[in-house]
């Protein structure tokens, strides 16, 4: 009987270890099209609501966010977030200069997704298109932060 | 079965019920979702770890580091270090590619916005030595952009941004439409 209990220990161990060993995951080809967003300023909440820290009103923020390695996501239209690990043969998703080209442009990609602990990934291979910054939302919000441009009267 | 199911609930539970805030020293940044996290886990090349493209050096910096928590397995995506710069965390976390520490700091935990396991690093710490504080991303920067030696903050002076900010704008749309905003706000 103590046998028994042992084996079936040993097998729901097993069975919940396995996945915390594995390596690649299996992914998902999708095309999703969305904003290249500033993950810590859309989730901290640090500068202001999600919506004030996208499109034109961030997009200085957003440079030096891309800049200084922070990840960076794609927000697509049904609010759904992809962390970006590649684009193409560029590997630098921490401040590289691919991201920063394309910090709060819309774009139509087509990648990779991988979804792990609550997460999408996304490893783009192709940017089908680049449409600039279609949110113009600076009238709304303004600059965000408002240092974020220097006065001119300073 | 039966017993099955009852051994992995037994062994399930204590991972489900663990509350890594216990024995954290890492700092408020009065963020609304954020949660004190201290645990251990094996630094990775997140990359490395969904498609198996793997460097040994786990990119230098260059990619995002992920930290793999030793116990439960989950897969943390720290977002930043700890200067209030908007600086990431990665270079903080390559010089340990591959290797099991302890980091305190912040998890940000809002379902709702879809905010799960992302963290704010503090500190690191490998066994037997001191905590490491995680702010080491300006000092390489400087050391990777001499030419823009200068007062004030880096991203005032970086090259890249200046560079983009001089043909596109602060937000974006080009000069034009920048001057107008800044006659208009400022």
């Amino acid at each position: 009987m103590r046998i028994r209990i042992k084996q079936d220990a040993a097998v729901a161990l097993a069975l919940l270890t396995a996945p915390f060993a594995a390596q690649a995951a299996e992914g998902t080809r999708i095309q999703v099209t969305g904003e290249i967003i500033d993950t810590w300023c859309y989730y901290s909440g640090v500068m202001g609501s999600p919506d004030a820290v996208v499109g034109s009103a961030h997009q200085a923020c957003a440079l030096w966010c891309s800049a200084g390695g922070i990840p960076v996501g794609l927000l697509a239209e049904d609010g759904t977030v992809y962390m970006i690990l590649k684009v193409g043969e560029d590997t630098e998703s921490a401040g590289g200069d691919t991201l920063l080209s394309l910090a709060a442009h819309t774009v139509e990609a087509d990648g990779m997704l991988y979804e792990r602990d609550g997460l999408n990934y996304l490893v783009v291979a192709n940017v089908v298109s680049d449409m600039d910054i279609t949110n113009k939302n600076h009238d709304d919000y303004g600059n965000v932060p408002s240092f974020s441009i220097p006065d001119p009267n300073k | 079965m039966k017993r099955l199911i009852a051994c992995l609930a037994l062994i399930a539970s204590p991972l489900a019920a663990q509350d890594f805030s216990e024995g954290s020293e890492a700092r408020s940044w009065n963020l609304y979702a954020e949660v004190p996290a201290t645990f251990e886990a094996e630094v990775v090349d997140v990359l490395c770890a969904l498609t198996g493209d793997c460097p040994d050096d786990c990119g230098e910096g260059k990619r995002q580091l992920g930290l793999v928590r030793a116990a439960d397995g989950v897969l943390i995506l720290p977002l930043k270090n700890s200067q209030p710069a908007f600086t990431g965390a990665a270079v903080e976390l390559a010089p340990f590619c591959g290797q099991t520490v302890t980091v305190d700091g912040l998890m940000l935990d809002d379902p709702e916005l879809g905010a799960n396991n992302l963290y704010q690093l503090q500190t690191i710490q490998v066994s037997g030595a001191d905590r490491i504080k995680a702010n080491q991303w300006t000092k390489a920067w400087a050391r990777n952009n001499p030419e823009a030696k200068g007062k004030g903050p880096w991203f005032r002076r970086d090259p890249r941004i200046n560079g983009i900010i001089a043909t596109e704008g602060y937000l974006g749309l080009g000069l034009d439409v920048d001057q107008a905003f800044i006659e208009e706000n400022f």
